[in-house]
């Protein structure tokens, strides 16, 4: 882990914090879920924190992201507040899609996330469709594009990026690579597990990252969110990372080997950046530890608001439908 | 705590073991117990942190989501998770404040199937789902058949003709005795006719045999006495019987023609609709004719489109010949 870069202080407490936002907010979820409190099915990212932390933290407020369906994690690395997904999640018409989008389909458009679109790939053509949109207005705007390893096996993938690299679009594709489709390992379904080597294909930059070191997630997001800028076409980066919950909340995670489980869980992302930053000096663990609590406060307060939110009516059901004319 | 949601289906949730013991400290988070749902084995994790007082199930029970599971005393009843205790949730939750908003319908007793109609319905549910049907269309001038029956004292029911007109042509056509076993083709054990019957809803087959010397009026006897019978429910009449081919008519109603589902282990099934006048060309000029329509549906692993198709001519021109 890059630790020695000058980081200003309140940059990596940041970066960090938002870690343990996603996490703390992740485990919440599940427990409400498990206590029955929560209705619906849910697809949760502990264990991947660093990937949608670093990737938005190298982004301007004014760039937008997609997600699929596990997108709780880059919601809130994007700015969007756990209140509003957690009244989205308990659905409620304050929520961030007014309760009818709920866990699958989290997005604000006022804060550069569309609402997730919960086919695996289908955020990829998506994305190329808006960089084109940016490269016409010629607005310098970049999105970055979230999907798993499972997502490249899609025909989506495929035009979508291709389209990217030919009319060299400023999309940054984030594949997180998470070993797993769902049950089934990587390497059960491609014969070249490293992902990153597709860009070669079409043509432009493809580059794999420890996706649980958050600093070189940034760094290598940084990179290529000022190569998408500049007009140079897309980048593609697959994040190595690991899903430390099931597939979806009901899924065991038994497919999953013990060693390789406790392969990763010992490169969690956030025991390895608290570990960083303990390093440098100036941060010391009560300073980690306020931040947690502070998390979990925050987090308290947001639940039992959520529970009380009013419920989206059966008579919003047809608004939102259409986009106005412009 | 009560046990969580983790069934994929509504299926009940197997406890398979308990990994602690009353009197244990539990954290949240902890596993719990191992349990088994009906697509996969898991762990359970505890909702609450405390001291574990009694298990409410036992290993081998079946749990609904939802019940209770065991019993625990809280250190921190200022707990941030409200939901720790096994005390009832305060309020309703979030399911019953949706189902709150939907008008409650009264309880209606549940309705039972008959017998017979589940028989049929997993017997047909069966040919539909695995017997690849097609469907042969065509339709035969039923004048004949008119001027026959109207002669006849008392009249034969409708269905003894197609009976008859099948019977005189099945000879020429064994494929459609073929069954498709388990081990191969086999030929049906005999050359009987089954007649869809609907008696108060429900819906038998009464088998006919139909030697070809036999006349309407027998077949037709034939079939008012095996109707009788199954009425009167005697068992052996409601049993199900092996045919070789039914046929199904509708035409006492206003169905013009319709497509019926195969009675398996046949391999064919003739569907009649209603007997109609219709305008036909006749030596190039515009007449007025009563023809009956027919479907014939026919298995196609057995049977293939010309062989049916020469079988329902071969029908039709007995029909046309009576």
């Amino acid at each position: 882990m890059p630790a020695q870069k000058p980081y200003e202080k309140s940059f990596v407490l940041s970066l960090y914090e938002r870690m343990v936002l996603i996490r703390e907010f992740e485990e919440r979820v599940k427990f409400l879920f498990l206590e029955g409190a929560m209705p619906g099915t849910i697809h949760q990212c502990q264990g991947q924190e660093a990937t949608a932390t670093g990737v938005c933290a190298s982004l301007n407020p004014d760039d937008w992201i997609t997600s699929t369906f596990r997108g709780h994690g880059h919601a809130l690395a994007k700015g969007l507040t756990a209140q509003e997904l957690l009244d989205e999640l308990f659905g409620a018409r304050t929520g961030c899609c007014k309760g009818k989008g709920g866990s699958m389909h989290v997005g604000n458009m006022k804060k550069g996330m569309v609402p997730g679109i919960a086919i695996v790939a289908g955020g990829i053509p998506l994305a190329a469709g808006m960089a084109l949109a940016f490269k016409m207005r010629g607005s310098r705007q970049v999105v970055a594009c979230f999907f798993g390893d499972g997502a490249v096996a899609e025909g989506a993938f495929h035009e979508g990026v291709n389209m990217a690299a030919l009319w060299k679009l400023p999309v940054l594709f984030v594949c997180e690579n998470n070993l797993y489709g769902a049950s089934t390992h990587v390497s059960k379904v491609m014969k070249d597990t490293c992902i990153s080597r597709r860009a070669s294909h079409y043509g432009f930059n493809g580059q794999t990252v420890d996706g649980n070191d958050v600093l070189a997630v940034y760094e290598a997001a940084r990179q290529a969110v000022a190569d998408c800028r500049s007009g140079h076409g897309p980048v593609l980066l697959e994040l190595l990372t690991y899903r430390r919950t099931g597939h979806s909340r009901r899924d065991t995670c038994a497919y999953q080997p013990k060693e390789e489980r406790e392969d990763w869980f010992s490169r969690d992302p956030l025991d390895r950046f608290a570990a960083v930053l303990i390093q440098r000096g100036d941060i010391s663990q009560a300073d980690l530890d306020q931040i947690k609590s502070g998390v979990e406060q925050q987090i308290n307060e947001a639940v039992e608001m959520a529970k009380k939110a009013p419920l989206a009516g059966p008579e919003e059901l047809l608004q939102d439908v259409f986009a106005p004319l412009s | 705590m009560k046990m969580p949601d983790l069934s994929t289906t509504d299926s009940a949730i197997k406890l398979v073991r308990w990994l602690v013991l009353p009197g244990q400290s539990v954290k949240r988070g902890q596993s719990l117990c191992e349990i088994e749902t009906d697509k996969a084995a898991s762990e359970v994790e505890s909702i609450v942190t405390g001291v574990l007082k009694e298990f409410r199930a036992q290993p081998g029970d079946l749990v609904v989501v939802g019940q209770e599971l065991a019993l625990f005393e809280t250190e921190t009843p200022s707990t941030p998770a409200p939901a720790a205790a096994v005390a009832p949730a305060k309020g309703p939750g979030l399911f019953a404040r949706n189902r709150a908003t939907v008008p409650a319908t009264s309880p209606s007793p549940p309705i039972v199937l008959s017998q017979s109609q589940q028989t049929l319905g997993r017997r047909l549910q069966a040919s539909k789902q695995t017997i690849p049907h097609f469907y042969l269309q065509a339709s035969a001038n039923a004048e004949p058949m008119i001027r026959r029956r109207n002669a006849a004292s008392p009249k034969p029911v409708w269905e003894a003709f197609f009976v008859s007109a099948i019977g005189k042509v099945l000879k020429d056509f064994e494929r459609i005795r073929w069954r498709l076993g388990e081990e191969g083709v086999i030929a049906a054990p005999n050359s009987d006719i089954g007649v869809a019957v609907d008696v108060k809803g429900d819906l038998f087959v009464a088998a006919m045999a139909a030697p070809p010397g036999s006349s309407v009026e027998e077949i037709s006897n034939d079939i008012r006495a095996r109707v009788r019978e199954i009425e009167e429910g005697a068992g052996e009449a409601r049993g199900i019987r092996p045919a070789a081919i039914t046929i199904t008519n509708l035409g006492a109603t206003p169905v013009e023609s319709f497509a019926a589902i195969i009675n398996p282990p046949e391999v064919a099934i003739l569907a009649i609709g209603k007997i109609g006048p219709v305008p036909i060309v006749q030596d190039g000029r515009v007449a007025i004719q009563h023809r009956v329509a027919l479907t014939l549906s026919a298995d196609h692993r057995v049977i293939n489109g010309k062989y049916a198709a020469d079988f329902m001519g071969a029908i039709i021109r007995e029909i046309e010949a009576f």
